[in-house]
């Protein structure tokens, strides 16, 4: 609540925007008045009206009711990705920096090469390289998203690792004959909790508009699910007729990526650290 | 010194690019499973696999195949593709022309859309326009890079029919064809590219009109827009650069979903087209050629950042 006093109205309003996607998510397939596949919702391709406020899509689908839907889809594989990236990406930065020498010469360089490939590219070799079973699963579409951001948040963690790594209590640790997993999970990690909490944030901002790339390159969750990506590519074909239908999920999703961007903005001022979105680099 | 730096980096980023050339070997032919299954589908018959086997070489061990891939691509021969029998090469590099051109004009509008909302912003700080230019560029930065684009097709293409809906271009498109093709499409990347570089620029801007040259520019009378333009921006420039280079490795990215939606015949479109076509080969060449772009573009700004730090510079 202190906390909350603090912070800026920008982000306040970010804030408020999570919200409602929040309880789009929790809410959203409850007052959704037709199922994410449900057909016959009225005639195909007819346009905006109060019944069908995003009209209804070449199937006989409800837009509106499947960006309801969708919420909970996207704000799924979102989190859990960016949850997953950033702690296999934590792990790997903090031992990294607190091992130092050889061990940490041999994981920068292999994280260098993971960042190397343009990330984009990356993901859609990785959707491909899965093969036919897994590639558009919700599982693997998690586990890009981690693949991306975990080279990248280990790099951060490395950073602050070695930073802390310096002062006196974890050279403490060391002559008691501490682990290193000790000295990682007692010491190094509580006081690297605002690095990574900014870093999760900032991570977590992006991943809506990562997945929805895969989705509208065809390369993400393979239909019917209600992704806004995919949803945009599924209508694309008839953006003449039915613009809304393309729109809507648009709309859903970039409210969505500002208030995520509003409140990291936010919450990277109050801990100090410049936050730094848009690019996934 | 610092030559030495750019050569050990120039070094290492070479070595960055065997290594992915390995990982990308491993990743795609290798690891699971039968590779001709994979890219012919599950209804191919016995010897439609056996003959792409052959031609892959998929009898020889792994190894050996990287080996005979790596050599070939040293002397610049990637392969023929599975799809079309062409060389890769020949399949790779009108594409890249056309990216390379989306790419030029794309940065030739980024540089305007930057510059001019930033120095607005920095004459009148605090005040209305830079409040509201705020505002419009975190609203910006929050339309993924497709829907950005679909708005603009939408709005500049079917409902004013000021461009076409693909932009199809083809080796007999003239100069002004390939301009107005690429019109929207470079829009839309030098929109992404400029909002993320306006808050730096904005901010560096300021900080430059505090210094006590400017200060003495302003004492002795001189138009505001002229201080701005004549004496801050040149200084506000340099800390911008590094900004302008990750642009460039965005830009290696931004172009698949780009050329994508506009139907742009480049290197983005035929990556995503040949993945689906599971086009080994093809597929190989345009992603390492991607990496190279992106890893030179992150030197570019590694050294700039470098150049522009005295603290840097001097460990350097």
């Amino acid at each position: 609540m202190r906390l909350w006093r603090r912070a800026p109205w920008a982000m306040r309003v970010g804030a408020g925007i999570l919200a409602l996607h929040l309880a789009a998510a929790l809410f959203g397939p409850a007052l959704a008045g037709w199922g994410p596949a449900q057909m016959g919702a009225g005639p195909p391709l007819s346009g905006p009206s109060w019944a069908h406020p995003f009209g209804i899509d070449q199937l006989g689908r409800d837009v509106f009711s499947r960006v309801l839907h969708g919420a909970r889809v996207v704000l799924v594989l979102s989190l859990s990705g960016t949850a997953l990236g950033v702690a296999v990406g934590a792990v790997i930065g903090l031992l990294s920096g607190l091992a130092g020498g050889w061990i940490d010469d041999l994981v920068q360089r292999a994280l260098e090469i993971l960042i190397s490939i343009p990330f984009l590219v990356l993901a859609l070799i990785a959707m491909v390289a899965v093969g036919p079973i897994l590639s558009g699963q919700p599982v693997t579409v998690i586990g890009v998203v981690a693949l991306i951001y975990a080279p990248r948040v280990a790099r951060i963690a490395r950073a602050a690792a070695q930073e802390i790594a310096t002062r006196d209590f974890v050279t403490m640790a060391r002559l008691r004959g501490d682990g290193a997993l000790t000295i990682m999970w007692r010491e190094i990690l509580p006081n690297a909790r605002g690095v990574l909490l900014v870093e999760f944030s900032l991570r977590a901002s992006y991943a809506p508009v990562l997945i929805g790339s895969l989705g509208f390159l065809g390369f993400g969750l393979r239909p019917p699910p209600p992704e806004w990506g995919l949803m945009m590519a599924e209508n694309r074909a008839l953006l003449i007729v039915t613009p809304w239908a393309v729109l809507g999920p648009g709309l859903a999703l970039s409210s969505l990526v500002v208030g995520l961007n509003l409140f990291t903005d936010g919450l990277a001022r109050m801990l100090g650290r410049h936050a730094d979105f848009g690019a996934a680099g | 010194m610092l030559m030495r730096l750019v050569v050990s980096r120039l070094v290492q980023a070479l070595f960055t690019l065997l290594a992915i050339s390995f990982l990308l070997f491993l990743t795609l032919e290798v690891l699971p499973g039968d590779v001709a299954s994979r890219v012919l589908g599950r209804e191919a018959t016995e010897a439609s696999l056996a003959l792409l086997r052959e031609r892959m070489n998929l009898d020889l061990p792994p190894l050996q195949r990287y080996g005979l891939w790596l050599g070939g691509a040293l002397r610049g021969d990637f392969g023929t593709s599975l799809v079309s029998g062409r060389p890769v090469v020949d399949i790779l590099a009108p594409k890249v022309a056309n990216t390379l051109f989306l790419s030029v004009h794309a940065f030739l509008l980024y540089l305007p859309l930057a510059l001019i909302p930033a120095v607005v912003q920095a004459i009148w700080r605090n005040r209305a326009p830079d409040h509201i230019l705020s505002v419009a560029t975190l609203v910006l930065l929050s339309i993924p890079d497709f829907l950005l684009a679909t708005l603009l097709l939408l709005a500049f293409s079917m409902s004013l029919n000021w461009f076409p809906a693909m932009a199809i271009v083809d080796h007999t498109t003239s100069f002004r064809g390939m301009v107005h093709a690429t019109t929207l499409p470079a829009i839309t990347l030098a929109v992404v590219m400029a909002v993320y570089a306006l808050r730096m620029l904005r901010d560096s801007l300021i900080e430059v009109l505090r210094a006590d040259h400017i200060r003495m520019a302003e004492l002795r009378g001189l138009p505001r827009g002229r201080i701005v333009w004549g004496h801050a921006l040149p200084n506000a420039l340099a800390p911008t650069l590094n900004v302008t280079a990750l642009n460039l490795a965005y830009l290696v990215g931004g172009v698949v979903v780009v050329e994508k939606v506009f139907s742009y015949p480049g290197f983005g479109s035929l990556l995503v087209d040949m993945l689906q076509l599971r086009d080994l080969p093809v597929i190989e060449a345009t992603v390492l050629l991607a990496s190279a772009v992106y890893i030179f573009a992150n030197l570019v700004a590694d050294i700039a950042a470098i150049l522009l730090t005295p603290k840097l510079r001097d460990r350097a």
